[in-house]
């Protein structure tokens, strides 16, 4: 039996809740970032905060609580990049879900 | 530097474990593109082999354990780090379905030992992480571990070793039932003794371990053999009667807590 089939023998409802959870799960792990020897979320703040600066060396704090001397433009490439490529994927698995409704 | 993934994989009367490694190997070789050690028995191997790991290594199992299905021969962990002959480790449990090549993160994280601390279940979002009892800590999870060739690492299985062989013991001081031994609880324990009780970041895979738990069945979407869609179906018990929900994950690695559904999974 294919399981479009057991969903209709079955009667069974498709769970918005759950399955936006799961994308959430799914995508927050894609943000994840290890470079220049921390771990970094590419997250808009982190993003923004990189853009607002204009020196070529700056210290953060990464996910593990170190301080972390990184090349700015370099990691602000990288997180832009890894933002935008997850985003972009999340919208369209997202929009395919929204269908469902 | 090398990279592989170790299985350990002894069959019980119930589960034939070898076929699950066998199964795990395969996605592993396809989105990993890693070597596979299995560490086994002579009892779990079969007389012919259709798949090549990159070792196989003889163990004796410990089959001193069982749980609320049966014999359960998942003592003897703490042998990987001896047993692995990598430099980096990926330790799986057989029961995993890779999906992706998520796993190879691992390796960047800026540390020599790493497993999960928190879990997601399909369909459960809200869940609750499990506690090794009400006044303990959260547990870490065995299902995935990363290690490297250090003394950290060595130690951490070394402690594992030491707990399992006193597993009463810690027991009683941490308030969980002792007659079915648990890699989880005996690895949270490990860590923090290890870690002189202290709970460092870098130990902890920055992302949940998906489990499918109980009342859930994955179907497969399609039966190539290496098919990343599958629809989840939830038995939700709502004012008397179950009704029946569902999702479809694609590209997702999840652990599959019910055997018997596994199988169904790596079944051609």
């Amino acid at each position: 039996m294919d399981t479009k089939t057991l969903i209709a023998e079955a009667k069974a409802r498709f769970n918005h809740n759950s399955a936006k959870a799961y994308l959430k799960d799914k995508y927050d792990s894609k943000f994840i970032v290890a470079d220049q020897n921390g771990l970094w979320r590419a997250n808009p703040e982190t993003i923004n905060f990189l853009n607002s600066l204009v020196e070529e060396w700056v210290i953060l704090i990464d996910t593990f609580d170190n301080p972390v001397k990184v090349k700015r433009v370099d990691l602000l490439y990288k997180l832009t990049d890894t933002y935008k490529n997850t985003m972009e994927e999340w919208y369209n698995e997202w929009a395919e879900l929204e269908k469902k409704r | 530097m090398s990279r592989g993934i170790l299985l350990f994989a002894f069959n019980s009367p119930k589960y034939n474990y070898y076929d699950m490694a066998v199964a795990t190997a395969k996605r592993v070789n396809h989105f990993l593109d890693l070597p596979v050690t299995l560490v086994t028995d002579s009892e779990s191997l079969p007389v012919r082999q259709t798949y090549e790991f990159d070792n196989i290594l003889l163990a004796p199992a410990d089959k001193t354990n069982k749980r609320d299905w049966g014999l359960w021969f998942n003592k003897g962990r703490y042998r990987a780090y001896a047993l692995s002959p990598y430099d980096e480790t990926i330790l799986l449990d057989t029961d995993y379905m890779v999906n992706s090549n998520k796993l190879l993160k691992t390796f960047d994280l800026q540390t020599d030992f790493c497993c999960h601390d928190t879990t997601s279940f399909i369909m459960y979002p809200n869940a609750e992480q499990e506690p090794l009892s009400a006044r303990s800590f959260n547990t870490l999870w065995a299902t995935v571990i990363m290690f490297k060739k250090t003394k950290r690492a060595e130690q951490i299985f070394n402690c594992l070793e030491m707990v399992q062989k006193n597993f009463e013991h810690y027991s009683n001081i941490h308030g969980f039932i002792s007659s079915t031994f648990r890699n989880d609880y005996g690895l949270t324990l490990a860590t923090r003794i290890v870690n002189g009780h202290t709970y460092p970041k870098e130990d902890i895979i920055p992302w949940n371990l998906l489990h499918v738990g109980n009342k859930t069945i994955v179907y497969k979407n399609n039966n190539d053999e290496f098919n990343t869609e599958y629809t989840v179906m939830f038995d939700n018990w709502a004012r008397g009667k179950i009704r029946k929900e569902y999702i479809v994950i694609k590209d997702t690695d999840f652990h599959v807590i019910l055997k018997d559904n596994f199988m169904e999974l790596i079944s051609e």
